[in-house]
Order: structure tokens, then C-alpha cells, then sequence
């Protein structure tokens, strides 16, 4: 069972207990909140919400996160899938999810969720991480704060350098 | 040239505490070699046959004489005294032990040097034209934009894991002296009608298994709207490029499958939504931008009378001033180019006495500039036409006087098999047995502009496909063969070669040299070189030289 | 007969399987007669993931009474680069050395055994 880490408030990270079931495709959905493909979503989705549980849907990297865009209000948690950690697509996901489809609600890391890589989800918007067993949140805050500096714009609010520049 | 800031400096300290950190877990079997691979790519650290191999970015081909006398001081500590420049503008040691990588990183630092991104699925070090500030023919320095996108590119949050690795160009001049039309991204500069200042964007050339001279997917782009430009060429790339298999997931592979119309409407599509505010604000272009103002030269005139007596009385600088000086924008000064192809030599290799000599002479001569070319040449890019033959006695007395610039011998190659673990067949013997057959300058110069270039392996490093020939090393039942292309260009006449005929053994390579060069000075038209002798003819001729003896 | 080889993790010099020990040169290196020996010394050596990178098994062909790497590539592994004649485990000469460079009987480049199912 890997653990989970979030983000808090103000970069701090911390385990979390995980209300949330991941349930795959051929499973049956059990009672309580649940992480559903895309495709059960399309199905289900309606009719797990009507009966009043918290629903997070799991986007796989060649699922285009705009197919959630009209349902986003309604979602608790947006899965995004890393099938191999080299697989970058999530990144461009949670971009799009923060940036352009205005999502408030929590983006998690999920598969193969690498430490090393924490800095460049925290950017992108991810908030909570299912990370390999044995990863800790001060692990994962020392990745993410290892670089003063960032040249780029992204979703986190750090100002860039070329803003920093100006101040 | 471009100073680094506390901020640009703290991102190189960061940054090289943490592949320390990295090298640490790897070293602990915290990481799997797996994991660690992946990060040790980031920082242009591969292992080769050998030994590790350390890929130093050289950001657009441009260091100073400080820089070029660290490269000589980690090729002498942690190498055998040695680096290899190569067709991406960087600098190669072969001889790199993983414990002290970190302990580079730390050198390189010291002097505003990294190796970041130098591999991996991310944007790599930008080509530049190494005659930048110092040509006639730019319409703008095309070191500002490359500057800019170095840092926009450095550990990009969301285009870091791409698809596959992403190479972009800019050249500012008529004549490309980039390969711009064969990187993932093109920009050429250009002025509208209006004088407004932009870039003619080319997306989706490359080499490897399937070479493509990339098409123009936006005519003219305003140059203050590149970056959310960038941003959108990328994100459609690292979305819908193939991840499947490794040999088609470059962006030309998507720009060719979706074709260019289709390609540039999904681009503007996602621009259109990214709007300006993905741009970089005017004044940090403009911060950047008086970093490279320009030199303070002396006003000079055109003609150098020290210069003429030096041409009249030394032969030998005559012909190293026929092919290695170029024309620069002032008068009075010249460009000098510094072959890294002595007759027998490792193409683009250099030794930590000959780095620390151009040091020397870019410091007292040549306003302490250096460039990289992608041809593995090094290029002094202002020197006064008075300085030009000091220059050249102190460059020939340590070896680096070799007058062949854009001639047969100035051969590009690859490392090959004699280091790279990703090699078919050897590259360097190949290049050092040609130039020996060519080494009359004479003869040499009779041939004129002749590019050869050979690549190990069909990663094409050495730039075969777009040789006027191109070599290409094969392995056919265990022994070393090599396929001859014809044709390719490079430059502003972009093509990309074609086959020949079969591959030939290593030993038949250079009589087919000789056999080609024969074919083209008993073809050729007065001012004609051997691309365009080639393209009137086409292959006939010179196939029929080649594999006459087969029939 | 075959060799097991791969590159030291600390400095990545190409090494050779000896008895459970690691060896610089070629001419030490274990030779392995038995396909179950070689794979059993390949099992051992991928689980020491802090020493050795990547190690794989290699063919090897007689030439004149000694034994050589079948592949060109591994046979520049066990000496160094030819542009560079002093430089690796060439540089300190000698009958072996000078016996596998003049080595005949090369044949597959890569030589690797078992290539596909590696990856």
C-alpha cells in the first residue's frame, strides 16, 4: 500500500491518511470514496455523486484532461498516472488542470511517483503523491525546496527570475 | 558575453548539490541504476565503453578564457589531459570516473559552467551561430534569444521528461552556419516589411533513423511572443509525441505524421490559450541583450599593413588566411577560425595545452571570446587584422595551425566506437586515414569546400546525413562497414543525403573518397563545388566510379 | 566459452567476472565453459547493483590457442580506444594485449548474449 504525502499550505508536506479507494476497472466499487478511471467516470460517475461520496477520477498520460473539464467542480481528486516516471505527459495534465481548467481540488501523483521529480510536480501544480514505500514528507520537502531559483513561470506562485530580478 | 547574475550562480551551486546528492544515493543503493540513469542523463553523464563520459554544456558554442582554461584544468585532473568538442558545441571527457563528477560540477560552477541537460528527454544546449556578433550579415545577435531560452529551458517543471530529446537553433544570417533546418526547432531570425524583429520558425527537422530538413510551420512569429510560442510547440509535443518507441518519438516523427498544416494548426490552437502571458517580459530581453552589447572596437582601417606584409612574406599564413580568416563587421578586424583537424588528429579533439593556448590568445588578442562551432572548430571571433599573424604562428606551434576550414580534411566525426556504447563501428580511424590522403593542402584547396561527415551509428552525431558526404558506420556480420550519402547540406541549402550504393569495407573507404573527388573535378563547371556538382549530375557518375570495380 | 563483464559503478572501467571478485583485464578474466555456470555468475553479479553496472555475458572465440571476445566491441572494452594507443588497458602492453589485438576471427559487433531479453 504506498503512503500518501501532501502538501500543505505553505510548502510543508506531511503523511496523510488517504480517504480514498483506487479502483480498477474490473473491481467492484466498494462503500466510500473512491479514485475511478475515466472511462467508469463517464458511466458511473453520476450515479456515485448522487449518492453522496467524494469522487477522484485517474487520468492516464494519453488521457486529455479536458475531458473532465464541465465535471471538475464536482470532482474532490484528479489521479494523474505515471506509468514509468520518465513519462512526462502528467506534468502538461497538471498544468492544464491548475492553469487553464481553474481545478481547486487536489492533483495526485500517482504509479511510478519518483522522489527526484517531486520539485517538478510541486511546480505543475500536484499537491498530493503516492510515493514509493520508505519515502518520507522531509524527503520530499528537502527535493522540492533543493533550488532557490526558478527561470520559469509555472503554477506555484514562486516568482521567477526574471521577476526576482526586478524586485 | 553574457554575465551571470547571484541568481544564475545559486542555480548552478543547487543544482550541483543536488546531482551530489543524487551520485551519493546512487553510490549507497538508494537508487536503482534504472532511476539514476535518468539523472545522471540530466547532467550529461553517460557511461561509455570505458569509463563514465562528462558532456559540458557550451550554451550557444560561447565561453570565455577563464571557462576554456577550467575545461583544460578538468581534462588535466580528472582525464588524460584531454576533451572532445563536438557537433552539439559541447565538450566531451571520455575519461570520467562517477565519484568525481560531482567534484567537476563544483569546478564548473566556479566558472558559470554546468552540464545541465547536456542529455536526457529535455531541451538541450542551443546551436548558435558561432560567427554571432562578430558577421556582417545578422539582423539581430542571436545569442540574446539562445541566452533566454537557456534559462527558460533550465529544469523546465513541466518539459523536462519529454518524449525524447529537443534540440533548437537560431541563426540570425543569410548563410546557416547551424544546421538550423535539421534541429527539433529552427528559428531564423527575420525583419517584417515594418522592421519589426522576429523568427521564421522551423519545427521538426532532424537526423537519426529517419532524417527530415524540417518544414516552416509559421512564417514569422514576433520575436516578443517566443517564449509562449515555445511553450506551445512543446506541450503539443510532450502530449502527442510517440512514446512507444524510442526511434520515432522525436517531434519530427509527430510534424511528419500530422503534416505541417495540421501540426501548426494545433500549435497556434494552443498558443491562442496560452496568450502573451507566457512571454518573458521585454525588459529581461532587454537585461540579457546588454550583457552581449557590443565590443568596444577600435576604429580601424580596413586595410592592415603588418597584415599584408605577414601574407607576403609567409606562405604559410597565406594559406591559413585563405581558409581560416573570415570577414568580420569592422574594419580592421577578422574572424579566425582554429581547425581542430590536424592532418591524422581525433577530429574535435583538443588537448588541456592547446585549450589553455586559445585561452591565452583570446584573452590578449581576441576580446576574450571563444565559440564552439557545430563543424568541432574553435573560432576566435574578433581579432585584429595586425594581431592575425601572431595569432596564427601561436596557434601553429601548438599544433592548431591546420588552414583547412570547410575543406576536404575538416572532417566532422563522431567518438564511435572506440568509446560510444551506442556505436556500430569505428569513426575516427576513418576520418584520420582520409585526411592523411588528402594532406596536401595544394590538392586540397584545388577540391575546395567538400564536407565530409561521419557518424558511428545511425544516431548520426556526425551529421552524415547532411555531409556533401556523408559516412555512415554499419556493422555487417560482425566487421566494420560504412555506407556512403551523397548530397546533404547543412546550411542554408539544407538537403539530406543520399545512399550510394552498398556499405563498403573500412579499408575500401578512402580510395571511394578518392574515387568521388576524381568523379567531381573531371564533372565540375567553373565554381562549382562538390554539392553542386553533385546536384547537377546527380549520383550516376559517381556511382559508377564508385562500384565499378563490382561489375 | 564466455565472459562476464560490466562497468564498475564507482569509476565505470570495464571489469571481469573472477570468482565472484571483479578484474581489470580481459587475461584474467573467468571463462566459462558451461552455459549453467556462466548464468549462474550472471545472477550473482546483477544483484550487486553498488559495484557493477549492467553486467552481461560475452562470446569468446579462440585465435591461435587464446581466447577473445567474438565482437570488435568488446574486444576495444577489454583494451582501449585504437585513437588512442596508450590510453586504457592497452597502455600496459604486453602478450595479451598484443594477442587480442591482433585477434582474428571477429564477428557480431555487439556480441552480447541474450541482447533482447536483457532489455
Amino acid at each position: 500500500m504506498p503512503t500518501l504525502i501532501k502538501k500543505g499550505q505553505g510548502d510543508d508536506f506531511a503523511f496523510a491518511d488517504d480517504a480514498f479507494t483506487a479502483v480498477a476497472d474490473d473491481q467492484d466499487i466498494p462503500q466510500g470514496d473512491v479514485i475511478i478511471s475515466l472511462a467508469r467516470f463517464q458511466t458511473d460517475g453520476d450515479r456515485l455523486l448522487s449518492e453522496g461520496r467524494q469522487i477522484g477520477v485517474r487520468i492516464e498520460p494519453a488521457e486529455e484532461v479536458e475531458a473532465l473539464a464541465y465535471d471538475l467542480p464536482r470532482l474532490a481528486v484528479v489521479a494523474l498516472a505515471f506509468p514509468k516516471h520518465r513519462d512526462g505527459r502528467a506534468f502538461s495534465s497538471a498544468t492544464l488542470l491548475r492553469k487553464r481548467l481553474g481545478f481547486a481540488g487536489e492533483v495526485r501523483a500517482v504509479g511510478d511517483v519518483f522522489l527526484e521529480q517531486a520539485g517538478h510536480m510541486v511546480r505543475c501544480g500536484f499537491d498530493a503523491f503516492e510515493a514509493a514505500p520508505g519515502v518520507t514528507p522531509d524527503q520530499w520537502a528537502h527535493v522540492v525546496h533543493r533550488h532557490r531559483h526558478v527561470y520559469q513561470r509555472a503554477v506555484d506562485a514562486r516568482p521567477p527570475a526574471f521577476v526576482e530580478r526586478e524586485e | 558575453m553574457y554575465q551571470y547574475d547571484a541568481i544564475d550562480k545559486d542555480v548552478l551551486a543547487d543544482r550541483a548539490a543536488e546531482f551530489r546528492e543524487q551520485v551519493d544515493r546512487r553510490l549507497k543503493g538508494e537508487i536503482t541504476e534504472d532511476q539514476f540513469k535518468q539523472l545522471r542523463l540530466m547532467n550529461g553523464l553517460y557511461l561509455q565503453l570505458h569509463a563514465y563520459m562528462l558532456r559540458i554544456a557550451i550554451p550557444y558554442g560561447s565561453l570565455n578564457s577563464t571557462q576554456m582554461r577550467k575545461l583544460a584544468e578538468i581534462g588535466r585532473t580528472y582525464d588524460k589531459g584531454y576533451g572532445h568538442f563536438t557537433t552539439r558545441t559541447n565538450l566531451q571527457f571520455h575519461w570520467i570516473k562517477l565519484k568525481d563528477a560531482p567534484e567537476i560540477l563544483d569546478h564548473l560552477a566556479s566558472v558559470d559552467m554546468h552540464a545541465i541537460q547536456t542529455s536526457g528527454n529535455c531541451i538541450r544546449n542551443v546551436t548558435a551561430d558561432p560567427y554571432a556578433g562578430a558577421t556582417a550579415d545578422e539582423l539581430d545577435d542571436p545569442r540574446v534569444w539562445s541566452e533566454a531560452i537557456r534559462q527558460w529551458s533550465s529544469l523546465h517543471p513541466e518539459f523536462s521528461f519529454l518524449p525524447r530529446k529537443f534540440k533548437i537553433a537560431i541563426t540570425a544570417s543569410a548563410k546557416d552556419r547551424t544546421a538550423a533546418k535539421a534541429h527539433d526547432i529552427g528559428l531564423m531570425i527575420r525583419r517584417a516589411r515594418d522592421g519589426q524583429l522576429g523568427f521564421e520558425v522551423i519545427v521538426g527537422g532532424g537526423m537519426g533513423r529517419t532524417p527530415f530538413i524540417g518544414p516552416t510551420v509559421r512564417e514569422f512569429l514576433p520575436a516578443n511572443r517566443l517564449f509562449s510560442y515555445l511553450e506551445a510547440i512543446l506541450r503539443v509535443y510532450n502530449r502527442h509525441g510517440r512514446r512507444d518507441n524510442i526511434y520515432k518519438a522525436r517531434i519530427k516523427i509527430l510534424v511528419s505524421a500530422l503534416g505541417r498544416e495540421e501540426f501548426a494548426r494545433q500549435v497556434e490552437e494552443e498558443w491562442a490559450k496560452i496568450g502573451p502571458a507566457g512571454d518573458l517580459p521585454d525588459t529581461e530581453i532587454a537585461r540579457i541583450r546588454g550583457a552581449f552589447a557590443p565590443k568596444a572596437f577600435d576604429v580601424l582601417v580596413n586595410r592592415s599593413e603588418k597584415y599584408e606584409a605577414a601574407l607576403a612574406t609567409d606562405p604559410a599564413f597565406a594559406r591559413f588566411a585563405r581558409n581560416n580568416l573570415k570577414p568580420h563587421k569592422r574594419a580592421g578586424y577578422t574572424i579566425v577560425e582554429v581547425s581542430l583537424k590536424g592532418i591524422g588528429d581525433t577530429p574535435g579533439d583538443a588537448t588541456s595545452e592547446q585549450m589553455e593556448v586559445v585561452a591565452d590568445l583570446a584573452e590578449r588578442y581576441g576580446q576574450d571570446d571563444i565559440r564552439v562551432t557545430h563543424e568541432q572548430n574553435l573560432v576566435l571571433p574578433h581579432v585584429r587584422l595586425d594581431d592575425a599573424h601572431t595569432v596564427y604562428l601561436a596557434l601553429a606551434k601548438a599544433g592548431l595551425g591546420t588552414p583547412n576550414i570547410n575543406l576536404i580534411t575538416d572532417i566532422i566525426a563522431c567518438p564511435g566506437l572506440d568509446y560510444c556504447a551506442l556505436a556500430n563501428a569505428r569513426a575516427i580511424p576513418i576520418a584520420q586515414d582520409i585526411a592523411k590522403r588528402f594532406a596536401d593542402q595544394d590538392r586540397a584547396e584545388l577540391i575546395g569546400e567538400l564536407k565530409i561527415k561521419i557518424s558511428g551509428c545511425i544516431n548520426a552525431c556526425g551529421h552524415h546525413h547532411v555531409g556533401h558526404v556523408g559516412i555512415l558506420g554499419v556493422d555487417k556480420k560482425g566487421e566494420e562497414f560504412y555506407q556512403l550519402t551523397l548530397g546533404g547540406s547543412g546550411a542554408e541549402d539544407a538537403s539530406i543525403g543520399k545512399i550510394l550504393g552498398p556499405a563498403l569495407p573500412a579499408d575500401k573507404v578512402t580510395d571511394a573518397i578518392d574515387t568521388l573527388v576524381e568523379v567531381y573535378l573531371r564533372e565540375r563547371h567553373d565554381g562549382e563545388r562538390f554539392l553542386d556538382t553533385f546536384r547537377r549530375t546527380g549520383d550516376a557518375p559517381f556511382k559508377e566510379a564508385v562500384y565499378a570495380d563490382a561489375h | 566459452m564466455r565472459a562476464l563483464t560490466g562497468n564498475r559503478l564507482t569509476d565505470g572501467e570495464a571489469v571481469f567476472w573472477k570468482a565472484g571478485a571483479w578484474v581489470e583485464r580481459f587475461a584474467d578474466a573467468e571463462l566459462f565453459a558451461a552455459e549453467d555456470a556462466a548464468e549462474t555468475a550472471e545472477g550473482h553479479a546483477k544483484a550487486q547493483q553498488t559495484i557493477v553496472v549492467d553486467p552481461y555475458l560475452i562470446d569468446l572465440v579462440e585465435s591461435e590457442g587464446l581466447w577473445a571476445p567474438v565482437s570488435y566491441r568488446e574486444r576495444l572494452r577489454a583494451l582501449g580506444p585504437t585513437n588512442h594507443p596508450m590510453h586504457g588497458k592497452q597502455a600496459e602492453g604486453g602478450a595479451a594485449i598484443e594477442a587480442l589485438r591482433h585477434a582474428h576471427g571477429a564477428a557480431r559487433s555487439t556480441g552480447r548474449v541474450n541482447l533482447i531479453k536483457r532489455k
